[in-house]
């Protein structure tokens, strides 16, 4: 017979209060298999936890339950004192008299039976416990960042430094991201390339990290400390081993009028190209999508061009298998384009532009080097507008959200475009300025006090074109709602950060959660914002939110830190609460009939297929088998499966079945 | 009939298969006949009285062996077929199945999507009887519903032909023989036997295709095939699912799409 020793605790008055902790502790102790049963202050502190070792001691306990709060607060401290007992620690067991019991009800004979009763379910339960072991999974400590913006540079470099191997993938022909289009950086208007290329070099050099750009992740398999990526290398259409990056096959290409991604669109490029003169790796790739040899089946000059014969026309996709076991996202984000706003003239207006355009204009590596020039007729705008939150903090438009980023650079343009173009005139319309941040306030009043930028607070109803110039109609909210209206040169939009194109698609490819908006969702907004809901992925930067620079760097350190930390691991442990298909001795194997119905009703692509075979060889059977290290115990897979062939430890078919008939029998 | 029973035994003379599973003339109806040799071909029949579910063969491994097989199959046979398929019972490599299609023709099918795409010209519909009982039942209220279901599961002694008769019903152990723990109690009584078709019809929720071979199995006349069909036919609509024609992976229950927006959970 078993020999369970129960404890009750009174959590001070949180229980006692409401509950008669004394009659629980003695009609539990009249249960059949009950071999001692007290009841204590405080069964948590140290002399409550050596009632417990010394009962498991006295009276040889196999099983305790503690009568207390959430198991969420206390089940490890009780498990512990139980293991130092000598007791294995999945033995003891919770029932949850405070949340459940004397919070929620008041003082009376039923809330003292009630508490009764979940005692009595957690004894039966007990008696049908099974000593278990902890789960151990190796780690592979190699880790995988996708993207290479500042954010992967960032957590990549981190992660390196620790001394592990590093895999970067990134979409595009270089690495560098968004931060590498900037011109200068808010609030001290530093050269934003100068202060990442030098990065973006460091980790092309760097013995730790491989690089693998114009790539993109194929699928992720596996689990924590056991991922097994296959990467798709795009064909580069040239051969990088033996490319000098010379650049002559890129002043030959006679396909030059393609718009070039990296200058937003305000510049061009050719069908081979790099993307931009700091590129890393700084050799090119042929866009097939453009190229005359792939469109029409001749041209091939730049093969003519290369003195080293780099030029690889078959070259195809390959698809690579890494093994990882961390994953960093730090897949970053895009802005709306001037198309998505009819009041703003949909995009057709040349000189409407967005964020990101002006950047390009006035970055000294832009299309018109550094100097800002109309794109409709080249000349210097004499009056500029910039409009704040086009887009953001607008349910309307779908974007209820605050872009975060834009506040700060549109302040930092206005002060620009004052720097660069002498007598200019600059307004900004914005709806709020929220400059909060390190010496983010002080740049705003500057951009306002010193460099003269005139801000209007209100918002702009439309922009047209008429006589060359654009017309902004907009109003003064400060002036009682004045209606104001500005003949400008040009206009630029702040126009809101979106999620990035296929975020949705990569995070159905990695199992991970991802907001209304498509940026990915962080496993608890304030304690775990690096981590996903799937363990062993992790985020970094604007793919999870907008954010800027100092923030994106920040979080690409925590997720490094993350990864560097499971990696500190040879092995992880994890609670056997896992589900389990059952196996028998032959001819039978397993109940199991291999109809998968758990396969694709597991959300954690936990089920795998396991073929039993015969001494000879042959296939007998096919049935399932759960991966431990991806089970997370939630039991869909036992509620699905038909012949009960699976079971949850700890959570048994059988155990759960005693606990109701415990009530059902009375 | 003469192209069947030829090809039969081409298929048997030629080793392509070891054993045919069809139907021969029985004493009041048809009824199964496994061909071996190409002399009991002659012996096979295939007309509209053939409707017993062969599909409940195919999944026996002491009977079908570890050869390549055959089964000729009528259109509810093939959606019982297409429905293993889904559940990994069945490999193309091991079964050719037979039929002879509206026109008197005989058709061969190896893949899934040859089934599939010959059922699809088939739409499910309800019987006279089956009509006739779910109009009337349709027609109740819940209570009404429960009283007249209670009155007929009275009568099940718990033989288990629903079962046998079943194609989905393969599993080696059925949760009514599970007893550790003993979640149905295996006698026949009122409570126990609306248990177990209770389970019975949950277990069948997005995988019967409405054959009806349980109900024609029952000694004592429930009409138990209807509760399942209703399910399948409600069910339908809700999951985006076609009657009869299952998708090739998953089940309604048990998978999910992410477009689903879900508009009748409310």
């Amino acid at each position: 017979m078993s020999k369970i020793g129960v404890f009750i605790c009174h959590c001070g008055e949180n229980i006692s209060a409401t509950v008669d902790v004394e009659r629980v502790a003695r009609e539990i102790g009249g249960m059949e298999g009950v071999a001692h049963a007290i009841d204590y202050k405080y069964m948590c502190s140290d002399p409550g936890q050596t009632f417990i070792k010394e009962a498991v001691k006295k009276y040889g306990l196999d099983g305790v339950v503690v009568g207390a709060c959430s198991p969420r607060m206390h089940e490890p401290t009780f498990r512990r004192a139980c293991a130092e007992a000598g007791l294995n620690p999945y033995l003891c067991e919770m029932a949850n008299l405070r949340e459940h019991c004397s919070w929620v009800h008041e003082k009376s004979e039923e809330t003292t039976e009630k508490a009764i009763d979940l005692v009595k379910m957690l004894v039966e339960k007990v008696k049908k416990d099974k000593p278990l072991e902890s789960i151990k999974v190796p780690v592979t400590k190699r880790a995988l960042v996708i993207g290479g913006g500042i954010a992967g540079i960032q957590a990549s470099l981190d992660i390196a430094n620790t001394g592990h191997k590093v895999i970067l993938i990134e979409r595009d022909p270089s690495i560098g991201g968004h931060m590498s289009q900037l011109s200068e950086t808010f609030p001290t208007l530093d050269c934003s390339q100068c202060i990442l290329t030098p990065r973006m070099v460091e980790v092309a050099q760097h013995p730790n990290i491989k690089l693998y750009t114009y790539a993109e992740l194929e699928s992720l398999e596996g689990f924590i400390g056991n991922f097994k990526a296959r990467i798709r290398l795009k064909a580069k259409s040239v051969n990088y081993s033996t490319c000098t990056g010379c650049g002559a096959c890129i002043q030959k290409c006679p396909v030059k009028k393609i718009p070039s991604e990296f200058n937003a669109g305000l510049g061009t490029r050719t069908a081979i190209y790099v993307p931009f003169p700091q590129a890393v790796p700084n050799k090119p790739v042929i866009d097939r999508v453009n190229c005359n040899y792939y469109k029409r089946g001749a041209c091939k000059i730049c093969e003519k061009t290369c003195q080293v014969g780099s030029i690889e026309w078959d070259k195809e996709d390959e698809i690579i298998t890494e093994e990882v076991g961390a994953v960093v996202l730090a897949t970053g984000f895009d802005v709306k384009g001037t198309d998505f706003f009819p009041e703003y003239g949909y995009g057709k207006y040349k000189d409407v532009l967005t964020g990101l355009q002006f950047e390009r204009l006035a970055s000294a590596s832009g299309p018109t080097f550094g100097e800002i020039r109309r794109p409709s007729d080249g000349t210097i705008p004499k009056k500029i507008v910039f409009i704040a939150c086009a887009g953001s903090r607008d349910p309307a438009k779908g974007i209820p959200y605050c872009s975060k980023i834009c506040c700060m650079y549109t302040a930092k343009h206005a002060m620009l475009y004052q720097h660069k173009v002498h007598g200019g005139e600059s307004t900004v319309f914005y709806m709020d300025i929220r400059a909060g941040g390190k010496n983010y306030e002080e740049f705003v009043r500057r951009a306002i006090e010193e460099d003269t930028v005139n801000y209007v607070r209100g918002r702009v109803a439309r922009v047209y074109e008429k006589d060359g110039k654009l017309i902004v109609k907009g109003v003064d909210t400060l002036l009682g709602g004045q209606q104001v209206e500005i003949e400008a040169d040009m206009v630029v939009l702040a126009t809101a950060g979106v999620a990035n194109c296929g975020s949705e698609q990569l995070a159905q490819k990695l199992h991970v959660s991802y907001d209304p908006y498509h940026f990915f969702a962080e496993a608890h907004p304030k304690l775990k914002p690096v981590e996903t809901n799937t363990a062993g992925i992790f985020l970094a930067g604007a793919c999870q939110a907008p954010k800027d620079i100092p923030e994106t760097v920040g979080m690409a350190s925590g997720a490094a830190v993350k990864v560097a930390a499971l990696f500190s691991n040879d092995e992880l442990v994890r609670e056997p609460i896992v589900a389990v298909v059952n196996r028998l001795a032959p001819p039978l194997y397993s109940t199991c009939v291999g109809c998968f119905m758990c396969e694709t009703a597991c959300p954690y692509n936990a089920i795998e297929h396991e073929e039993i075979k015969g001494r000879d060889g042959s296939l007998i059977r096919t049935i399932a088998r759960v991966n431990e290290g991806l089970c997370q115990g939630c039991g869909t897979c036992v509620a699905f499966c038909r012949s009960k062939s699976i079971d949850i430890q700890g959570y048994t078919n059988e155990q759960v079945y005693a606990e109701v008939m415990s009530l059902l029998n009375d | 009939m003469k192209k069947l029973r030829d090809r039969v035994a081409a298929l048997l003379d030629e080793g392509a298969v070891s054993l045919v599973i069809g139907y021969e003339e029985g004493t009041k109806r048809p009824r199964p006949l496994f061909c071996r040799n190409s002399e009991s071909s002659g012996k096979l029949i295939f007309d509209s009285r053939c409707f017993h579910n062969l599909a409940v063969y195919v999944t026996k491994k002491e009977l079908v062996g570890k050869e390549r097989f055959a089964v000729t199959a009528p259109i509810s046979t093939l959606r019982s077929i297409l429905q293993l398929y889904v559940e990994n019972q069945l490999s193309e490599e091991k079964l050719l199945v037979l039929t002879v299609d509206l026109n008197g023709e005989l058709r061969e099918f190896v893949t899934f999507e040859e089934i599939s795409a010959y059922v699809a010209q088939f739409e499910m519909k309800r019987g006279e009887r089956e009509q006739e009982i779910l109009s009337k039942i349709e027609g109740m209220t819940r209570e009404e519903r429960w009283k007249f279901w209670m009155g007929e599961m009275s009568h099940c002694f718990k033989c288990y032909a629903c079962r046998s008769a079943c194609p989905l019903c393969y599993c080696t152990k059925c949760v009514v023989e599970v007893n550790r723990p003993q979640w149905i109690n295996p006698w026949p009584s009122p409570i126990s036997n609306m248990e177990w078709h209770v389970n019975r019809a949950m277990h069948m929720v997005g995988r019967c295709t409405a054959c009806g071979a349980c109900g024609d199995a029952c000694p004592v006349g429930i009409p138990i095939d209807l509760i399942t069909r209703k399910m399948m036919e409600d069910l339908a609509p809700e999951f985006g699912y076609i009657p009869g024609q299952p998708a090739k992976q998953g089940n309604a229950l048990s998978s999910w799409k992410l477009d689903d927006r879900e508009q009748f959970i409310r």
